[in-house]
């Protein structure tokens, strides 16, 4: 076994145990992002293909199926089409190659630059969306060979050119946050030498990163904050809403950003807060008013935005609070008289969430319209945007994923079928929590005349 | 029928959507299939990302079971909720206040440290606590201090000294600590930082680099390049268009507002003639209430002549002479100048009116006035002759030679020597008579006129200026113009000028001409007046005047000493003497006439033909300068020969008086109103008979039309036919002296020699 270990390098792909959530084994091939030695064993970051990148771990080799290891396929037998080697994605054969002598076949040992771009680059690849795969350009980057800095509107990335090994891996192994310890999804731009620490200690309320429990008691002394340091714009029971300034609380807005980009691929960091507002939920008991979730929102958008990046913090998830935040994100809308939409990209627990909101919302309308003096009740699609705020298009999507658009006898109608309806009222049933626009107290600034953000 | 065999419309988010239920649309399933005409929206998630395991189990799950399984769910690290010091970390409560919270940002930061001290603090904290105290939020302000000041370098032992202003042996014992910790310390400080960007861009692809500043950049469209350096073009030139259209647009108004002025003149001018308003009485006495301003005398450059500013105001010379302030007298605690107002107008355009040209004009009175204005019809504004009056201004007209106050600076009045025999001694003097000890009586030879207070100048090019002053004497003053063209002085007076007068022993009484002329022959006013300079006068002149000069000015008199070579008549001096003996008579018997009353009229008398006089002054003296150009060749002797040396006063007269002046004078010694016939004809007759006269002449045209007063263009006039027969007469003065001098010129000689420098403190 410590032979063949000794072969496994990054970029590697190899069956990798793990449990799934019914606690079974499975076998998922995963690839190997990176390998740390510490004392007496290797240790293996694995990413396991087709599952989110939350989920890639630490391994230890007796968790990997060496047998059906395959190497990273050998850079020069794929020539890039304009000519520069290296800059193309090398891919892992598809087909399992097991044989271990292929190794200088598939894998250029002797090429010593190779270790270095060799990792990043299948991730890289991976970035690509599937058509554009056989490209060569690097999606939005200029050609002009000058490394481009993101655009500047918007929290998240789409273009993930400069994704690279670094981002592409869990620096944090823990944070604790006020009565809970966080497991890290994504990477998150804490200073370097914190991310050696077993456990990350944040501040609940203020977000301060601190690298002991003694330095945390110490903050705590001195940090009399027991809520967002913001404007409370809503409350109703134990939920307020705090509207904070990421240009007159960068401390804040920053640190608040760091916690979040360990939950969300997708966010960038690269860029000030300036430009955006935080919303945070909180939930009051004694010791204050505790972070639920957050939306950030730019305070102009260009693209009809009214959410730039949306989270509830892993502890509170699953309960409500997702669409709780949704909702109020279109509230907000709604006072603004705006419709709007969630910056893309989507996550897959964003998608969800919002499918499921959108849902919701939709067919809360539908069935709630009554016939209008014997006539079939009906309803525009502009119509149901205004009501709700959600933009037009993610009505249509809505719809359409509901399959509850139909053609028929030459015009377009809206079929609601009994288990959507019965769907959709088990899960009213369970959503307990929801926006009192009586409670919100907002009133929306116009942005573009207060200078720059 | 095929269900594909026709194609759905486009699905229209503005039409009504009917909403059915299943269970009434038994048929449904036959459309299904259509449904896929809708086109199928983006997920808005990365396609990758999409097809991941979880994501889709989770979509199956729900589509099937429109509720998400518990094993359906997308699985996510686990998280704890556990902590159980949780409550002894976060220690005590907070009670929830009825109000929103609101809440300053910019409160927050409290000059707390942000260090936190960690357990290996602790250990040193407890140890130095043995042999003092030391708090911990002590030690932590110190370290933080020890940090923030150490950005770049780590901070030495002495600046630490200076930085914490602790106690040696703690600073010693906290300082090696933390130079220590540091040392061992991983991260860049102690307090744990967000890397920051570093300006070269070589953090740009750090990861761990966060929040970085946004560099202003413009928002083009990606992919485009051209984008940002032609949209800051566009930026550029709309900026400068904008600019452009500004420009234009107050060009625009200010030509507007020039030609409203210009009508309006035209009108006034019009109106003024049909009431038969020639002398400006009654103009003046519509526009003295409006004259709410300051008012000021304007200066008069007595220039070569081109133009006779008959407004009495400005005198400029071809040149442009650099008239700022100082030429200006402003008086302005005297109320009756409103004259002046109305008139400044045209004498700040007047400038432009080339001197050497206006010959064509001369006749065409109300197109010349016009022209004046399409003359200079942009841009001309700054011409410097602003009549503003500024404090400096009002207490310095004394040109090059002018004394000038600077700020801050208290003067006291001078005190003069008895020799001026003065009031300078006086320095409470106010009003009238601290004019009077600024200004003299001061009459000039051509149009014969008193112009009332003056004083002179030299100006550029040895130009003779006259600034005036005005007064409440102006009325009787005005008077004794008149006076001194139909009566003659009593001998030993008229000789000379300069009498004096001092007034403060008769602030009243100067209203009265009686009063007025009593005072100027017991010298006790100083007037200044032409000599007449004809024949054995020089001599006469001579005589006299000196030692009234010196009395007067200190002996700073410059005396032509040529005056000989004029060939004035002695005829001609007796003549000029009768002149004025009349012109003094009359004086007389209008002074029993005219009562203080009347003054407003008298006033605006005396400020046309004043204005006439100085114009006429100005032709006289100055034309030497412009000679060689085809100004009004005259050289004038005052002007060559001794700068210093003064325009003079009427009666003096050059010759040309002799001739037609003189009859002149004779026939309408009354008012301003009875000159203005023969002032008309006047014009005529001497323009056509020298060139350089017809050239001089037009400028006072121009003043005229603007103007009208005809007395004064008749003193122009007059003053330039004198002025053509100067150069004949001073040819040995000036060898500039023009070619077709005519003996008659001689007058201007006299001229010369009869000047008194009149020197004014």
């Amino acid at each position: 076994m410590a032979d063949s270990s000794v072969d496994v390098v990054e970029g590697c792909r190899l069956p990798v145990l793990r449990k799934n959530q019914e606690n079974e084994d499975e076998w998922p091939l995963a690839e190997i992002l990176s390998v740390k030695e510490i004392p007496g064993r290797k240790l293996y970051y694995v990413h396991y293909i087709d599952f989110n990148k939350r989920l890639d771990e630490w391994v230890t080799p007796d968790r990997l199926d060496m047998k059906k290891l395959q190497f990273p396929k050998k850079e020069a037998k794929t020539p890039t089409k304009n000519g520069l080697p290296g800059s193309r994605p090398s891919s892992p054969e598809s087909e399992v190659v097991r044989v271990v002598g292929a190794v200088s076949h598939y894998y250029s040992v002797g090429n010593g630059t190779a270790r270095r771009p060799m990792p990043n680059q299948p991730g890289r690849k991976r970035k690509q969306p599937p058509n554009c795969g056989g490209t060569d350009e690097d999606s939005q980057d200029s050609s002009d060979g000058i490394p481009s800095t993101p655009r500047m509107t918007g929290s998240l990335v789409s273009d993930r050119s400069h994704d690279d090994i670094v981002t592409r891996m869990k620096n944090i192994d823990c944070i604790e946050l006020g009565r809970h310890r966080l497991k890290p999804w994504y990477f998150s731009p804490y200073p370097q030498e914190l991310t050696t620490l077993p456990i990350l200690y944040l501040c609940e309320f203020c977000l301060k990163y601190l690298k002991s429990l003694k330095c945390l008691q110490r903050h705590l002394t001195k940090c009399n904050l027991r809520h967002p340091p913001g404007n409370e714009i809503y409350r109703k029971g134990t939920i307020s809403f705090f509207e904070i300034d990421g240009r007159k609380n960068k401390t804040y807005s920053q640190n608040l950003c760091l916690l979040a980009k360990c939950f969300l691929d997708h966010k960038t960091l690269y860029y000030d807060t300036d430009p955006f507002l935080f919303y945070v939920m909180t939930e009051y008991d004694a010791k204050g008013f505790h972070i639920v979730g957050y939306f950030s929102k730019e305070k102009e958008s260009t693209e009809d935005y009214n959410v730039a990046c949306i989270l509830t913090l892993p502890p509170y998830q699953r309960r409500g609070y997702g669409k709780l935040l949704i909702e109020f994100s279109y509230e907000l809308s709604k006072v603004e008289g705006k419709t709007g939409t969630p910056e893309k990209p989507l996550s897959d627990l964003g998608l969800l969430s919002y499918r499921s909101y959108w849902s919701q919302t939709i067919l809360e309308i539908l069935m709630d319209l009554k016939p209008d003096n014997g006539e079939r009740p009906q309803i525009t699609i502009n119509d149901i945007s205004e009501i709700t705020s959600v933009k037009k298009e993610d009505v249509i999507s809505t719809l359409q994923y509901l399959n509850l658009i139909n053609y028929y006898k030459g015009q377009y109608i809206l079929t609601l079928s009994e288990d959507i309806v019965e769907g959709h009222e088990r899960a009213m049933q369970k959503r307990h929590l929801r926006i009192d626009s009586k409670c919100l107290h907002f009133t929306p600034k116009d942005w573009s005349k207060r200078g720059k953000w | 029928m095929s269900k594909l065999s026709f194609r759905a419309r486009a699905l229209d988010a503005a039409k009504p959507l009917p909403i059915y239920r299943n269970k009434d649309l038994p048929d449904l399933n036959d459309c299904v299939s259509i449904n896929r005409a809708v086109p199928q929206m983006p997920t808005g998630m990365e396609k990758e990302e999409e097809s991941e395991h979880h994501l889709q189990r989770a979509i199956s799950a729900q589509s099937v079971f429109r509720e998400k399984k518990e094993n359906m769910v997308i699985p996510v690290p686990e998280a704890e909720s556990n902590i159980t010091y949780y409550d002894r970390l976060y220690k005590g409560e907070l009670r929830i206040p009825k109000q929103l919270f609101h809440i300053q940002p910019l409160g927050l930061d409290n000059e707390q440290p942000d260090y936190d001290m960690d357990s290996e603090d602790e250990i040193l904290l407890n140890r130095l606590n043995r042999k003092m105290e030391i708090k911990p939020i002590q030690f932590e302000t110190m370290v933080d201090r020890l940090e923030k000041a150490s950005t770049n370098q780590m901070v030495t032992i002495t600046e630490a000294k200076l930085l914490l202003n602790e106690d040696d042996y703690l600073l010693k014992a906290v300082y090696d600590y933390w130079v220590r910790k540091r040392k061992n310390c991983r991260g860049p400080s102690l307090i744990p930082l967000i890397k920051l960007e570093k300006r070269d861009g070589s953090t740009n692809n750090d990861a761990y680099v966060a929040f970085r500043r946004r560099t202003e950049k413009m928002q083009t469209r990606k992919n485009r390049k051209n984008d940002e350096a032609s949209y800051e073009k566009m930026l550029k030139l709309r900026r400068e268009f904008s600019r452009t259209v500004t420009i234009l647009e107050m060009i625009k108004r200010r030509e507007k507002s020039k030609r409203e002025l210009l009508h309006l003149t035209l009108e006034v001018v019009e109106k003024r003639y049909q009431m038969g308003d020639f002398t400006g009485e009654v103009l003046s006495e519509v526009t003295a209430p409006l004259a709410e301003k300051p008012v000021y005398t304007v200066p008069i450059t007595v220039t070569n002549g081109n133009r006779h500013n008959h407004k009495a105001e400005i005198k400029i010379k071809s040149g442009g002479l650099p008239y700022h302030g100082y030429h200006h007298v402003s008086v302005k605690d005297e109320d009756p100048f409103d004259f002046v107002r109305p008139k400044k107008k045209y004498t700040r355009r007047e400038p432009l009116c080339r001197p050497g040209r206006p010959a064509k004009r001369q006749h065409i009175v109300n197109k010349a006035d016009i022209k004046q204005y399409d003359f200079h019809s942009s841009g001309e504004e700054d011409y410097p002759l602003s009549p503003s009056s500024e404090p400096d201004e009002e207490n310095d007209p004394d040109g090059t030679f002018a004394f000038r106050r600077k700020a801050g600076c208290h003067y006291l009045a001078p005190c003069l020597d008895q020799t001026s025999g003065l009031l300078w001694d006086h320095p409470e003097l106010a009003g009238l008579d601290a004019l009077r000890h600024r200004q003299s009586l001061t009459a000039l030879s051509v149009p014969q006129r008193c112009v009332g207070l003056a004083r002179r100048r030299v100006g550029r090019g040895g130009r003779v200026l006259l600034d005036r002053a005005s007064s409440d004497l102006d009325g009787v003053l005005k008077q004794l113009d008149s006076g001194v063209f139909s009566s003659s002085f009593p001998k030993g007076l008229s000789d000379h000028q300069v009498p004096t007068q001092n007034h403060r022993t008769m602030p009243g009484s100067a209203s009265s001409l009686t009063d007025l002329l009593s005072n100027i022959q017991a010298l006790r006013w100083r007037f200044f007046r032409p000599r007449s300079t004809q024949g054995d006068d020089s001599g006469e002149g001579r005589t006299g005047r000196p030692s009234m000069d010196n009395r007067l000015s200190g002996g700073l008199f410059v005396h032509t000493k040529n005056s000989g070579s004029g060939g004035i008549t002695e005829e001609q001096y007796q003549v000029h003497q009768q002149a004025l003996a009349q012109m003094q008579k009359q004086q007389l018997a209008q002074l029993q006439l005219k009562t203080a009353g009347s003054t407003d009229c008298i006033i605006s008398k005396t400020l046309d033909s004043a204005g006439a006089h100085f114009a006429a002054s100005a032709v006289i003296s100055a034309p030497g300068q412009v000679n060689n150009e085809n100004k009004p060749d005259n050289t004038s002797v005052n002007g060559v020969v001794q700068p210093l040396v003064e325009s003079l006063p009427p009666h003096s007269t050059s010759t040309s008086q002799g001739g037609t002046g003189l009859d002149r004078s004779g026939r309408t010694p009354s008012s301003g109103g009875p000159l203005l016939p023969a002032s008309h004809s006047t014009t005529p007759q001497s323009l056509p008979n020298h060139r350089g006269h017809g050239s001089a002449v037009s400028p006072a045209h121009h003043h005229h039309n603007a103007r009208p007063s005809p007395s004064s263009l008749k003193l122009a006039t007059m003053a330039t036919s004198s002025l053509d027969r100067v150069p004949k007469v001073t040819p040995a003065i000036s060898s500039m002296a023009r070619d077709n001098h005519e003996p008659e010129r001689l007058a201007l000689n006299g001229i010369s020699e009869t000047t008194v420098p009149m020197e004014v403190t």
